[in-house]
C-alpha cells in the first residue's frame, strides 16, 4: 500500500513538474515584446514629433497599452493622442502601435524613462518596458537681452499677395458691376434723367469758343444796334459775347466778374503780344462808361470796340489742328462751290 | 428810372465835393495806423447816413477813430459804456425834479450828440439796445411829452467783442439789420504796430485838426443820394440779395439748408447806398459792380442767418457772401 501509493505521489509530481514545463514552454512562445521609438531626438523648442509605441503579441491574447494622459515627463507634453493601430497580422501575431504627437518647450536634453506596460507585465509575469529615450530640445532663438528693449521674437512672414488668391472671385464682381451699372442706368431712365454714357451715340464735335464768339460778333454787328441808339444793349451784348469767350478760353469765370478783376486775370497770362491786353481794356471800359454811366460814345469808338473785340479773339484763339481728310474735303468743296459759280456765270452770260 | 441824368455835371460836382474826402483821410492816418478798412467804413457811414457795428478785439482803436472823426468833423462825441445795469434813462435823458423852478425839466442824455459810440452794446439788456437802436432809426428821442429831434449828422458806431460772450445779451436779428455795415477788425500788421508804439512812446501823440463843419457832411451826403446808379446795378443788387434767400436760384443749392433766413429789403437799401458813398469816395459819379462788391461784406455779414447745419459745418456768412459774389453775373 505504501509502496503504490509512493508510486501515485512520484507519478502525480513528475505530472505536474511536466504540466508546469508545457505552461512554461507555452508561454514563452507567446514572446510579447514592446517598444518605443521618437521621430527625431533633436527637435526646436516648441515643434512637434511623434513618439511611436509598439507592440508586438500573439493574436490570440489581449494586452493592454499604457496610458499617458497629458504629459510623457514632466517636460515633454502630449499635444494629440491617437488610437491604435495594428500594423501587421502575420504568423498569427499582431503588431500593434499607438502614436503620441509629443512637443516641449523647455531646451536642454530631456531624459524619457522606459515606458512600463504594467497591464500587460501582470497578465504575463513578466516586466515589459521599453528602452530609454533622450530627446533634444534645441532653442533657436536668440537670448532675451532685456537692455535691448521689447523686441520681435520672429519677425512676420512676408506673404506676397497673388491675383490667383481672389481669380474665382473675378466673374462674381464683374456680375456684380453689370448689376449696379445697369440697374442705375435703369433708374436714370425711369426717373427721366440723362444717361451719362452714350456708347451708341456718336459725340457731337465741339465747336471751339472763338467760333462761337465770331459768330455771335457777327450777329451783333449784323443787328447794327448802336446805329439804332441802343448803345447800351451793343455793349452788353458784345462784352457779354467776349466774357463767355474768356470763361471758355481761358478757364476765367468772367462772368462772375468784374471788369477790373477779368484784367486782373489776364495779368498772370502771357499773351503774345500786349496789344491783346489793351484791346481788351478799351472795350471793357468803354462798356463799363456806357452800362453804368451812360456814356456815349462816337461812332467811331463803337466800330473801334468791335474792330478790337474781333482783333482780340482772333490774337487769343487756339488754332485747331484740321486732319487731311477734313482739309481734303474742305479743298473739294470749295473747288465745287466755284465750279457752281463759273457755271452759273456762264448761263447768265 | 430819370433818364435826363447829366452824368458829366454830377462826376463835376462829385469831383470838387470829395476833395474833402483825400484831407479827411490824411488827417485819420495821422492818428490811426493801418485799419484802412476801418476808417473807410466810417467814411461810407457818414457819407451814407448808417449807422456802425464793429467787432474786433479790444484795443484795436475803435473808440479813437472815432474821436478822430468827430474832432476833424468838429462835431459833438459821447462814448457810453454798455453795462448789464444801464437804463434806457441814462442813454436818452430823463425829467428830473427842479427844485429852483418847482418842475420837471428834461435832462438831456449822451446821445444827443454827433457821434456815438456805444461800446460793448451787447453787455446791455435788450430794452437799452432798443432805446438806442429806437433813436438810430427815428433820430428822434421822446422824454416826456416831448420829442426832440437828433443833432445831424448822427453816427451810431456800437461795438462788440467777439471772444466774451458770457453775461452779454446779442443783439436781435431785427435791431442788428438797423445797422447798415457791420465791420470786422483785424490785428494790425508788423510795421503797422510798430509805427503804433512810437505814437504812444513819443511826447506829443498825433493829433487830428478840425477840417470840416458837420454841414459840410451833410451837404456831401446829399451829393451821395445824386450818384447815379443804373438799372443794371440795381438788378445787380437785388440779386445779390435774392441770392442770400434763394440760394438754389442761383446754383447754390448747397446752401439752401444753411441759410434760416437771408437779407432783408433794408440790406438792398443799405447796398445801394454804400455802393453809392463807396464811388463817390471814389470820385465817381456813377456806381459799378465794383462798388457794390467793394461793400458787399460789410452789408449783409450781419444780415444773413445762419442755420445749425451751417454751424455744424463750420459754413460762416463771409464763406456764403464769396460764393454769392461768385455765382452771381456780374452786369
Amino acid at each position: 500500500m505504501t509502496q503504490i501509493h509512493l508510486r501515485y505521489h512520484w507519478a502525480k509530481k513528475y505530472l505536474l513538474s511536466f504540466g508546469f514545463l508545457l505552461l512554461t514552454l507555452s508561454m514563452t512562445a507567446q514572446n510579447v515584446s514592446v517598444s518605443a521609438k521618437l521621430d527625431s531626438t533633436v527637435t526646436y523648442i516648441g515643434g512637434q514629433m511623434d513618439l511611436k509605441i509598439q507592440m508586438s503579441q500573439p493574436n490570440d491574447i489581449q494586452l493592454a497599452f499604457p496610458t499617458f494622459k497629458d504629459t510623457i515627463t514632466k517636460s515633454v507634453e502630449i499635444v494629440r493622442v491617437n488610437p491604435i493601430d495594428t500594423l501587421s497580422t502575420e504568423n498569427n501575431r499582431f503588431l500593434l502601435e499607438q502614436r503620441y504627437r509629443i512637443t516641449s518647450f523647455d531646451s536642454g536634453l530631456h531624459y524619457i524613462p522606459p515606458i512600463v506596460f504594467e497591464e500587460a507585465g501582470k497578465l504575463l509575469d513578466k516586466t515589459l518596458q521599453t528602452d530609454h529615450m533622450s530627446l533634444m530640445v534645441v532653442n533657436p532663438f536668440e537670448e532675451v537681452d532685456p537692455q535691448k528693449g521689447i523686441t520681435d521674437i520672429k519677425q512676420p512672414i512676408d506673404t506676397p499677395f497673388l491675383l490667383s488668391e481672389i481669380q474665382k472671385y473675378f466673374p462674381f464682381v464683374i456680375l456684380f458691376i453689370f448689376l449696379v451699372v445697369g440697374t442705375t442706368l435703369a433708374i436714370m431712365k425711369y426717373r427721366g434723367r440723362d444717361i451719362p454714357v452714350n456708347i451708341f451715340k456718336k459725340e457731337e464735335p465741339k465747336i471751339p469758343p472763338h467760333v462761337i464768339a465770331l459768330n455771335k460778333l457777327d450777329e451783333i454787328k449784323g443787328e447794327k444796334l448802336w446805329q439804332r441808339s441802343l448803345t447800351k444793349q451793343y455793349y452788353s451784348k458784345l462784352t457779354d459775347a467776349l466774357r463767355h469767350y474768356i470763361e471758355e478760353r481761358f478757364e476765367v469765370s468772367a462772368m462772375e466778374q468784374t471788369s477790373d478783376e477779368i484784367l486782373a486775370s489776364f495779368k498772370t497770362i502771357d499773351f503774345s503780344d500786349d496789344k491783346s491786353f489793351e484791346n481788351l481794356k478799351q472795350i471793357l471800359r468803354t462798356a463799363d462808361l456806357v452800362k453804368f454811366a451812360k456814356h456815349e460814345p462816337f461812332p467811331d469808338e463803337n466800330d473801334m470796340s468791335m474792330i478790337n473785340a474781333y482783333f482780340f479773339i482772333n490774337q487769343t484763339k487756339i488754332e485747331e489742328i484740321k486732319s487731311l481728310e477734313e482739309e481734303k474735303q474742305n479743298m473739294l468743296d470749295k473747288e465745287a462751290e466755284s465750279a457752281d459759280n463759273d457755271l452759273r456765270n456762264n448761263n447768265n452770260e | 428810372m430819370d433818364q435826363t441824368v447829366d452824368i458829366k455835371a454830377i462826376n463835376e460836382r462829385i469831383k470838387e465835393e470829395s476833395s474833402f474826402v483825400d484831407l479827411l483821410t490824411i488827417e485819420m492816418n495821422k492818428v490811426i495806423v493801418g485799419q484802412k478798412h476801418l476808417v473807410e467804413g466810417l467814411l461810407i457811414g457818414l457819407l451814407s447816413d448808417g449807422h456802425i457795428l464793429l467787432e474786433g478785439v479790444p484795443g484795436l482803436a475803435k473808440t479813437l477813430a472815432i474821436n478822430t472823426l468827430a474832432t476833424i468833423v468838429d462835431a459833438k462825441f459821447s462814448r457810453i459804456q454798455f453795462t448789464p445795469d444801464l437804463l434806457p434813462a441814462d442813454l436818452l435823458g430823463t425829467m428830473i425834479y427842479s427844485q429852483k423852478k418847482e418842475e420837471f425839466v428834461v435832462k438831456q442824455g449822451p446821445i444827443f450828440t454827433n457821434f456815438v459810440l456805444a461800446d460793448e452794446i451787447n453787455r446791455a439788456p435788450a430794452k437799452v439796445q432798443s432805446a438806442l437802436l429806437e433813436a438810430m432809426q427815428e433820430r428822434q428821442v421822446t422824454i416826456g411829452d416831448t420829442t426832440y429831434k437828433l443833432e445831424e449828422p448822427f453816427l451810431v458806431m456800437a461795438t462788440q467783442n467777439p471772444i466774451e460772450q458770457e453775461g452779454t445779451y446779442p443783439l436781435p436779428e431785427a435791431q442788428v439789420d438797423r445797422f447798415m455795415l457791420k465791420i470786422v477788425l483785424d490785428y494790425p500788421k508788423k510795421d503797422e504796430e510798430q509805427m503804433i508804439i512810437r505814437h504812444n512812446l513819443a511826447k506829443t501823440f498825433p493829433k487830428a485838426s478840425s477840417i470840416l463843419k458837420p454841414d459840410d457832411i451833410i451837404r456831401a451826403r446829399g451829393v451821395v443820394k445824386d450818384v447815379y446808379m443804373d438799372e443794371k446795378i440795381e438788378k445787380y443788387i437785388v440779386d445779390i440779395t435774392f441770392a442770400t434767400r434763394f440760394p438754389e436760384q442761383y446754383g447754390m443749392e448747397k446752401f439752401k439748408d444753411m441759410i434760416s433766413y437771408g437779407a432783408s429789403p433794408r440790406a438792398s437799401i443799405s447796398l445801394s447806398m454804400a455802393a453809392k458813398a463807396y464811388a463817390f469816395i471814389k470820385r465817381r459819379g456813377y456806381v459799378i459792380p465794383e462798388d457794390v462788391r467793394a461793400v458787399c461784406h460789410d452789408v449783409l455779414r450781419h444780415r444773413i442767418g445762419l442755420s445749425y447745419e451751417a454751424e455744424a459745418n463750420n459754413i460762416t456768412s463771409e464763406q456764403i457772401i464769396s460764393e454769392i459774389l461768385n455765382q452771381v453775373e456780374v452786369p
